[in-house]
């Protein structure tokens, strides 16, 4: 189908955590119910209704966004990186380990969208100071445990 | 960003035992992975999606509804209305006396509608959107009536009634009064008299909203409810009656929740409504609730006024009593009101040694979202007042609020103190803890502070917020709402088991939302059997066919550490006599004194080659069991259900000990304003928290911080604010603002450890004690505006705009009168 | 939260992007989505045909002249923004992207959206009024730029109309601009916003008081004049949960000489 038809579904090809998927989805199918409902990949979550909270975060063709404002058909020939890929196997990475090490989590509900954003941050500055940490959090919202935990082990990762 | 932690002088040198270190959780591994299992994560086969139609008028009658439109649109399985659930259930259950025991409340709104985003109709798709663009197909017609959205005009001449079988929007008055005011107010050197005092509605926002996936059972009647409900012991007493099935039939599966707060205790409702569309529909159905959802309906912290306040205090501070008249707004439907009517007289007197205190207790239904607990329930609401009388008084006084504090606090040589009410606070330092964490904020140079801020133009102030998290409910406290109820105590159960091949499985009856759980329940069972917190297997979240449950199980209160991990002691020391009963069989008659366990057994304690390991324990009663003596007694499958030692309180005086447990945190706030705008941060912040003995540091501190995080929110940004017609103004994150990691300021810690002497293990429970960082920003702020128009903080919430205006006119404070006797 | 059903079209050149919107009343274009997607998700909008303009390189691209002048096309991301060498002959453009939202939003949110979408509190729309940008809008009937004033017409509403595109924001050479605001929450949504520039003439443009930026010219820099300037513009702005009418115009006064201060000092 050409790229300029109109349609109300079309179907896409995405590529997720190394895997590829082919499925038929509406326009209106927003990115985080196809990951969740479509793929069954249901690690990253859906905390608000107004794009406010990141606990949708996911990296899309390298770049961080909030899968909640995209749909699902603009991530057509995507590669998307979600938190079910930043382990090795059985094998935490090192951001997940000092998550654990420095309790940054507690009920884990906002954890799959922080991490994903603390990966972003690492991939670009490798070296973040305090300040870029939390700017580089601010998108995403945890109830549990006042961030101050998560910026000590994203800052230990770094280092 | 820092945080610094202070630890405590006092505490002994530990043995090397399990609890009091920070083992890695043991939740954590699949979180990280996204592998949690929330409840919108469970799927199944053939499953609907239920979407609810929510009134648009905040109070209407409904004079038709019509489905015709919605159950013809392609993929709809089916509706629900008001109707047929008036037909197929009763009212839920009142916990009030007359005359809110008269309010009827049903899974779906019956013949009106009482508040924006009250459910009326549900329907049920093959896709979520079908249901979604479904529900616009069903047609409701309204007559709208005249909305109350003032608690302190409910009960005016001529408002509308939202309750008309109540016959009026009372729900619930009652007076409490202990000690002798007339004498207090005669001794007194001053009265202070506060007109008005306003605590905010607005509540904790878990990220993850509630959520049900029901499955029906026809075979057997029974309904599997996957759920987020974070009190199931609650949701099934008010949902089997009015279902007219028996508790059992309802079973509850939670595995991962994703924040409750007390916020997931009231979905009952909702649940009902997917119930009954499982059993209609035969077939699963899913439960959703989006974050504008949540925001319209879901379980608001309660909105209280303190009116006509008058303080009894001696011209050296000395506080001697007060009266006051607390007005409770309920919102729409009582639904686990009006025991917020006395779950606050579990802390009548804060941390003072108040004697005489009358509380005239009134609870009103308005046409706002049902108000049900939210994190630190009706205490919190009381502590801010308390905390607010004793700055008011220091203010008009002329004297530090600190040694107000000091002059005023229980002491800790007074600990177990009784208060006037026959509450027990069980230990504490209070004045101690004042003082750490004074010390964390550099309080003796805050004059330098002050100084330099003044420099750059802007206002500092610091303020106190002391707070006690009073944990482990006695249930009684209920009949002094309704004396006809027939609750009281509490309970929790816990099974501890050794399977075939000696693995340590521990089943809870609780449902954790991040508290950490299966850590904490395995570090007490190592430290008892003397293994390894490795070896021990603690199942994931709550299931009614484990048997691990009792009538209050759940998790709410601030209770885990004392009825969760009491419990998991109480079996696993079952299980342990169990073994040594068993061994000391198979070794031909050793007694249990001589028996001991250690490395993953038991052996003799005087010839250790005498040993057998858990393997063969679990394997010997299991599958080998043969010859053993007949009066055993040994299963190796051991369930304990601990029981808080309380009593029925004295309905008629209102007095006896209410809870158990009496955790404490103070926090210093200090702020700093700008003048031209109102706008402040806060600069600098400590909490000192007491919870008994901490079986896991990291996680108490967690809460800690979690709770200040929660609190320094509310005191600045999140307010459910209503206009005049009932319309919500905050129903979402856009407008409800939730602090993110820029808003958060330094943040030192510290602790002291005051065991509790009336818990098995020491421990106190915790979690909900960050009312304190609303308690101490309010009084930060009066103290930066002390020297500027010096007006009183009145309400719990102070955003720019508020600050700038009492700035401008400090006429807008608290309305403060004294009278000298 | 779920969408109503919508057609999508992804044009991959300009020409047929404006063919997809004339050719459907109810045709909207979709830039970074995050402010259209959220209004889809409450129902507040529904679009019958989304035209996705994430495929055109015609909308994309900073190019700075040799007299200064940057040619930001429609399409930018505040990230690109905030990242482009270029776009550093006029640093308060980046300065004021970093305080819009958070890193998700700024990855996909566009330049073009947020003067597109027009509402008062947004950042972008009173910086550009006051730094004296221009508009390039094209459709069917040709190419025409037009200035700040005759771009911002009211709320959600400007002057692209359908069947139209804006293509490209130019701004003029400059470096002397302040920004300063009061929001929900550090970097959160604006209360009260003002922008100023000093290149030349002093001018200030304010955020969140009317339906569009209102646009002052104080006779001089000086603090009194701007406060001056401000009360003269007897200001009505909105009350709503956050802010009284009284609050807004208080904050306006303050912010507007604040901002002036800052463009002294850069």
């Amino acid at each position: 189908m050409a790229s300029s038809a109109v349609s109300t579904e079309r179907t896409i090809s995405v590529t997720v955590n190394g895997t590829t998927y082919e499925r038929e989805v509406e326009a209106r199918k927003l990115l985080i119910h196809f990951v969740r409902d479509d793929l069954d990949l249901t690690g990253s979550h859906i905390g608000c209704d107004t794009g406010n909270c990141g606990a949708c975060s996911m990296i899309v063709d390298g770049t961080l966004v909030k899968s909640c404002m995209m749909l699902a058909v603009q991530a057509d020939g995507a590669t998307i990186e979600t938190v079910e890929g930043l382990a090795a196997g059985d094998e935490l990475n090192a951001l997940q380990q000092s998550f654990s090490a420095h309790h940054a989590l507690q009920c884990g509900y906002c954890t799959p969208g922080m991490l994903m954003s603390a990966t972003a941050l690492l991939r670009e500055n490798p070296h973040p100071s305090d300040d870029e940490i939390k700017k580089a959090l601010q998108g995403n919202i945890c109830r549990c445990t006042g961030y101050w935990n998560i910026f000590e082990a994203v800052k230990a990762a770094a280092e | 960003m820092t945080t610094t932690t202070i630890a405590p002088e006092q505490v002994e040198q530990q043995q090397e035992t399990w609890s009091g270190q920070n083992v890695p959780r043991k939740e954590d591994r699949r979180l990280v992975q996204g592998q949690g299992v929330f409840v919108d994560d469970v799927k199944r086969h053939g499953m609907g999606y239920l979407h609810f139609v929510r009134s648009p008028y905040a109070h209407a009658h409904i004079t038709a509804i019509d489905v015709s439109k919605a159950e013809e649109h392609p993929g709809v399985y089916g509706t629900l209305t008001g109707e047929e659930v008036a037909a197929l259930t009763d009212p839920f259950f009142q916990i009030a006396s007359v005359p809110g025991a008269n309010v009827k409340d049903y899974a779906l709104a019956v013949g009106k509608v009482r508040y924006v985003g009250e459910p009326i109709v549900a329907v049920v798709a093959e896709t979520r959107e079908a249901a979604r663009d479904a529900s616009e197909l069903v047609e409701v017609e309204y007559e709208p009536l005249a909305a109350i959205t003032d608690a302190r005009h409910a009960q005016d001449e001529g408002v509308p009634t939202i309750h008309e079988d109540a016959g009026g929007n009372l729900m619930w008055n009652g007076v409490y009064e202990w000690g002798d005011l007339d004498a207090a107010f005669s001794e007194a050197d001053r009265v202070v008299k506060i007109d008005e005092l306003h605590f905010h509605r607005f509540n904790s926002t878990p990220l993850e909203c509630d959520g049900a996936l029901v499955e029906y059972n026809r075979g057997t009647g029974q309904w599997t409810i996957t759920t987020n409900n974070q009190f199931p012991g609650f949701a099934i007493i008010m949902m089997g009656p009015a279902m007219r099935v028996g508790l059992d039939k309802l079973r509850f599966v939670t595995q991962d929740i994703g924040g409750g707060f007390g916020n997931k205790i009231t979905s009952h409702p909702q649940l009902v409504a997917c119930c009954l569309l499982a059993r209609k529909l035969n077939r699963p159905v899913q439960w959703t609730e989006w974050r504008t959802d949540f925001h319209l309906s879901m379980s608001h912290g309660n909105e209280r006024w303190f009116q006509d306040t008058e303080v009894a205090v001696k011209s050296d501070g000395t506080l001697l009593g007060f009266r006051t008249k607390a007005l409770d707004d309920a919102g729409a439907y009582l639904r686990y009101e009006p025991l917020g009517g006395v779950i606050w007289a579990q802390v009548t007197p804060g941390m003072y040694k108040w004697q005489h205190v009358r509380v005239d207790f009134t609870q009103v239904a308005t046409n706002k979202a049902p108000v049900s607990p939210n994190r630190g329930y009706s205490r919190m609401q009381h502590l801010w007042f308390t905390e607010r009388v004793i700055d008011i008084v220091a203010h008009e006084l002329d004297l530090d609020p600190v040694e107000v504090r000091k002059r005023n606090y229980i002491k800790a040589a007074d600990m177990p103190y009784t208060t006037p009410n026959g509450c027990v606070y069980d230990s504490g330092d209070y004045a101690k803890m004042l003082d750490i964490a004074l010390d964390l904020v550099d309080y003796a140079g805050i004059g330098a502070k002050r100084a330099d801020a003044a420099a750059r133009g802007k206002l500092l102030g610091v303020g106190i917020g002391s707070t006690l998290d009073s944990g482990t409910n006695n249930f009684g406290q209920s009949r002094l709402i309704n004396p006809e109820l027939q609750f009281s105590g509490n309970n929790e159960v816990a099974t501890v088991k050794l399977d075939i091949f000696g693995e340590i499985v521990v089943t809870l009856g609780t449902t954790p939302q991040g508290q950490g759980h299966e850590t904490t329940a395995a570090q007490v069972v190592a430290d008892i059997l003397k293994c390894s917190v490795d070896d021990v297997y603690v199942r994931a979240g709550h299931d009614s066919y484990w048997n691990s449950h009792a009538g209050f199980s759940g998790t709410y209160a601030s209770q885990f550490a004392v009825t969760g991990l009491s419990a998991v002691k109480g079996a696993t020391e079952m299980l342990r006599e169990e073994i040594f009963k068993l061994a000391g069989a198979i070794f031909g008659g050793v007694p249990p004194e001589a028996l001991e366990l250690a490395d993953g057994g038991v052996r003799i304690k005087d010839n250790p080659e005498a040993f057998l390991p858990f393997m063969a324990c679990g394997a010997i009663i299991n599958a080998n069991n043969a010859g053993l003596p007949e009066d055993l007694g040994v299963t190796l499958n051991c369930r304990y259900v601990y029981r808080p030692p309380f009593e029925v309180p004295d309905v008629e005086r209102k007095y006896g000990n209410l809870t158990l447990t009496y955790a404490a945190q103070v926090h210093v706030a200090v702020v700093e304003i700008d003048p031209e705008t109102g706008y402040y941060e806060v600069v600098d912040y400590a909490a000192v928290d007491d919870c008994g003995k901490r079986i896991h540091p990291q996680i108490v501190e967690g809460q800690v911080m979690g709770a200040t995080a929660q609190a320094l929110g509310a005191a600045v940004h999140e307010n459910y604010v209503y206009d005049e017609d009932g319309n919500l103004l905050t129903p979402n994150f856009y407008d409800y603002h939730v602090p993110h990691a820029l808003d958060m300021p330094p943040l030192k810690t510290g602790y002291v450890e005051s065991a509790s002497p009336f818990t098995p293990l020491g421990t106190k429970g915790m979690g909900e004690g960050g009312g304190a960082g609303i308690h101490a920003v309010c009084a930060a702020v009066q103290d930066a505006l002390r020297d500027h128009g010096g007006a009183l903080v009145w309400d719990s919430c102070n955003p720019y705009h508020r600050v700038w205006e009492m700035l401008n006119d400090p006429t807008k404070g608290a309305r403060v009168e004294v009278v000298a006797q | 939260m779920l969408l109503r059903e919508v057609a999508y079209a992804k044009p991959s050149s300009l020409a047929e992007a404006l063919e997809l919107l004339a050719a459907d009343d109810g045709a909207r274009a979709l830039a970074g989505g995050q402010t259209l997607i959220n209004v889809m998700k409450a129902r507040a909008g529904s679009p019958d045909t989304l035209v996705d303009l994430n495929g055109l390189e015609e909308l994309k691209g900073i190019e700075l002249g040799a007299d200064g002048t940057l040619e930001i096309g429609a399409m930018t991301t505040y990230t690109e923004l905030m990242g482009s060498s270029e776009a550093r002959a006029r640093p308060i453009l980046g300065e004021v992207c970093a305080q819009i939202a958070d890193v998700q939003v700024r990855n996909r949110g566009t330049i073009g959206g947020n003067v597109c979408t027009n509402d008062p509190t947004n950042h972008l729309p009173p910086l550009l009024a006051a730094l004296g940008a221009e508009f390039t809008i094209l459709g069917g009937a040709g190419e025409r730029t037009v200035s700040a004033e005759e771009f911002f017409l009211g709320v959600y509403v400007t002057a692209v109309g359908t069947g139209e595109l804006l293509t490209r924001v130019r701004v003029p050479a400059g470096r002397d601009d302040g920004f300063a605001a009061v929001t929900l929450g550090v970097d959160g949504t604006c209360i009260v916003s003002a922008a100023a520039s000093l290149n030349g003439v002093a001018r200030i443009a304010l955020g969140c008081v009317d339906a569009v930026p209102v646009v002052l010219t104080p006779a001089t820099a000086d603090g009194d004049a701007v406060r001056q300037a401000v009360r003269e513009a007897n200001l009505q702005p909105p009350s709503d949960v956050h802010a009284s009418s009284d609050y807004r115009r208080h904050l306006a006064e303050v912010l507007a000489v604040r901002a002036i201060e800052r463009a002294q000092r850069s």
